[in-house]
């Protein structure tokens, strides 16, 4: 009992201090341990649509072909069609199509922090950059073989399908819901 | 069939007679020695000290089919022709992966809660046990539960075409406690959850599904997690696609904008016939499927059967499951057994006299909200021929006049 007593104190402490939180009942347990920003920054490696999260480095078509040729094709095949014995699809067409996503963001994070597949997290930023580069040329979403992607390019790039990501209702949510920017 | 029901009274017959005459002849050796017992099997195994998890009977082999094309990537898909009540025994839980299944030393796993919170703090296995916990049955199911069928019947057994849903008791804390004590603020409308896998699958969680029930699970069907499914810990977003219920869970960011995660933009989003395509198809709506009799089997000539099988619903509570037993022509109110849970398996039974003649079996589910499971013909006007995800049509199964069990479309 007496341990909440204390952290009862120490939550009201706390709502003081953050006047803009959501109104909670809830009494404070006190259990964690409370992180700086640096301690966060080395576990949050997400990239939001907006850019936020993306790192420093740039890479051109040309380093991402080169990367390719070496780490990805053996699974995804020599003109991205996919090596259905390794388990993987086609970036060209269906569901992994490239051109279907919304985001360029997302296939950095994605590449990033899970390609290639037996050894994820071992691309530099600069890799990561040029093989979004060389993807979005290869599959002519961007039709530009001298394209060179750093965190500002990257985070421009508009993706053609994004207005085809519809809410409709069988979704069970609202537009509210998916406002994204 | 037949004899076995035969069977069955003679031999108590047998066994009843025995007693009598022996209370009333406790004398008579010569009745004793017309009378040769069943021998006694003797003494079972020892007991072994060192044997501290039971096993099952080696009788039983019933298990997942798992696989994998690369070895980390894929996953296993339950047994369901062979699944009694509404609980999966968690050995047989469905599993995929997109990096394997990681090898994590609780005491050394941490969860990082952070962003739009008012302190950002690191938990310890030990933290998060030391929260108010809640217990839950809850279904599992992957969103491409089925996607096989989409283009037309393939798999041989129920385990095969709806082997990716499961059901357990998890244990863990909520998460509207822990982000309570962290303090949201007023802007907060999405959630990362990030595992700790080697390909870090992210997804976004809406925040009011957050605050509304989900919870982070330490324990699973009364003990801790399995591997594979996220020891020491994993999200459930009750009712929400298999993916979104994130395993080896390390971090949780909180945000106001979703985060459009690979997996949430390509493989789990719902291409429409239009070319549209239907984001933030959460909900595992209802379903059901008929596990007994079901393809793969065959029945032994006419007489009684009992159908049994499972509904769901991520979005509610099943509220009936309908059978039919000619061909969807006319539909029969299923008996569902207790107990009937939101968001969880329902298991549904109804007597069947089969009459020997070749027909088709199925069943649909209704849930509290008022929806009912569609046809293929109702999905394929809501999904294109690669949305083949969320596929929650009616299964129906053939039976020929030998009793042989196939998978049809109609
Ligand atoms: C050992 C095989 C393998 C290697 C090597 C590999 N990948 Fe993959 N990749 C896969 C598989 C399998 C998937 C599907 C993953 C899943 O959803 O679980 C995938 C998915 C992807 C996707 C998402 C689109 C899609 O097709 O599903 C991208 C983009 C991608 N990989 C890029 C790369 C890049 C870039 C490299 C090289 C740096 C690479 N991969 C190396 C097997 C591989």
């Amino acid at each position: 009992m007496s341990v909440h007593k204390i952290t009862l104190i120490a939550a009201l402490g706390a709502t003081l201090a953050f006047g803009t939180l959501y109104a909670s009942a809830q009494e404070k347990y006190g259990f964690g341990r409370s992180v700086d920003a640096d301690e966060v920054a080395r576990y949050d490696g997400d990239i939001h649509t907006d850019g936020t999260g993306l790192p420093a480095g740039s890479g051109n078509v040309a380093l991402g072909a080169e990367i390719f040729e070496i780490q990805c094709a053996l699974c995804h095949g020599e003109n991205l069609e996919g090596v259905r014995a390794m388990g993987a699809g086609s970036m060209h067409e269906g569901r992994r199509d490239i051109e279907l996503l919304p985001y360029a963001t997302s296939l950095f994070d994605f590449i990033r922090r899970a390609m290639p597949l037996t050894d994820p997290g071992t691309l530099s930023n600069d890799e990561a950059y040029g093989l979004v580069a060389f993807l979005l040329n290869e599959t002519g979403v961007v039709d530009d073989a001298n394209l060179t992607l750093d965190a500002a390019s990257l985070a421009a790039i508009k993706m053609p399908n994004r207005p085809n990501f519809i809410i409709d209702p069988a979704s069970r949510f609202t537009a509210e819901d998916l406002k994204d920017n | 069939m037949k004899t076995d029901l035969i069977n069955k009274p003679t031999r108590r017959h047998f066994m009843q007679a025995g007693v009598a005459s022996s209370a009333a002849l406790l004398s008579s050796t010569a009745l004793a020695q017309e009378t040769t017992l069943i021998p006694s099997r003797g003494p079972g195994d020892t007991i072994d000290g060192s044997v501290t998890y039971a096993s099952r009977s080696p009788f039983v082999k019933d298990g997942k089919m798992r696989g994998s094309a690369n070895g980390l990537s894929g996953g296993g898909i339950t047994p369901l022709q062979n699944s009694q009540g509404m609980v999966t025994p968690s050995g047989l839980h469905f599993e995929v992966h997109h990096s394997g299944v990681p090898e994590i030393d609780p005491s050394e796993h941490k969860l990082l809660i952070h962003g739009l919170v008012g302190d950002d703090k690191i938990f310890t296995m030990e933290d998060l046990m030391r929260f108010p916990s809640v217990s839950h049955f809850h279904f599992l199911e992957c969103a491409g539960n089925g996607m096989g069928e989409w283009m037309g019947p393939r798999g041989q057994t129920v385990q095969q075409t709806h082997g990716l849903t499961s059901c357990s008791q998890w244990t863990g804390v909520s998460l509207k406690v822990l982000l309570n004590e962290l303090g949201v603020r007023g802007d907060a409308k999405w959630l990362l959850a990030e595992g700790d896998d080697g390909a870090r699958m992210t997804r976004s969680i809406p925040m009011w599904k957050a605050m509304d029930d989900a919870y982070l699970a330490y324990a699973q069907n009364g003990e801790f997690l399995r591997p594979e499914q996220g020891f020491p810990l994993r999200l459930i977003v009750p009712g929400f696609e298999g993916n979104m219920n994130v395993k080896w869970i390390r971090r949780l960011e909180v945000g106001d904008k979703p985060w459009w995660t690979h997996h949430e933009v390509t493989e789990y989003a719902d291409p429409r016939p239009d070319d549209k395509i239907r984001a933030y198809s959460f909900v595992m709506e209802a379903r059901s499927v008929i596990t007994s009799p079901s393809a793969g089997m065959k029945l032994n000539g006419p007489g009684f059967y009992e159908i049994s099988g499972l509904g769901w619903s991520g979005a509610g509570t099943v509220s009936k499951v309908e059978v039919s037993t000619d061909g969807g022509n006319t539909w029969q109110n299923a008996n569902l057994q207790a107990p009937v849970l939101p968001k969880c398996h329902t298991r549904f039974t109804m007597p069947w006299n089969w009459d020997g003649k070749e027909t088709t079996i199925m069943s649909r589910t209704t849930d509290d909200t008022g929806y009912t499971q569609p046809t293929y013909d109702q999905m394929y006007k809501l999904q294109g021929p690669i949305g083949m995800m969320h596929n929650n049509a009616i299964q129906n199964w053939h039976i020929a006049q030998d009793g042989e069990i196939t998978n049809v479309r109609s």
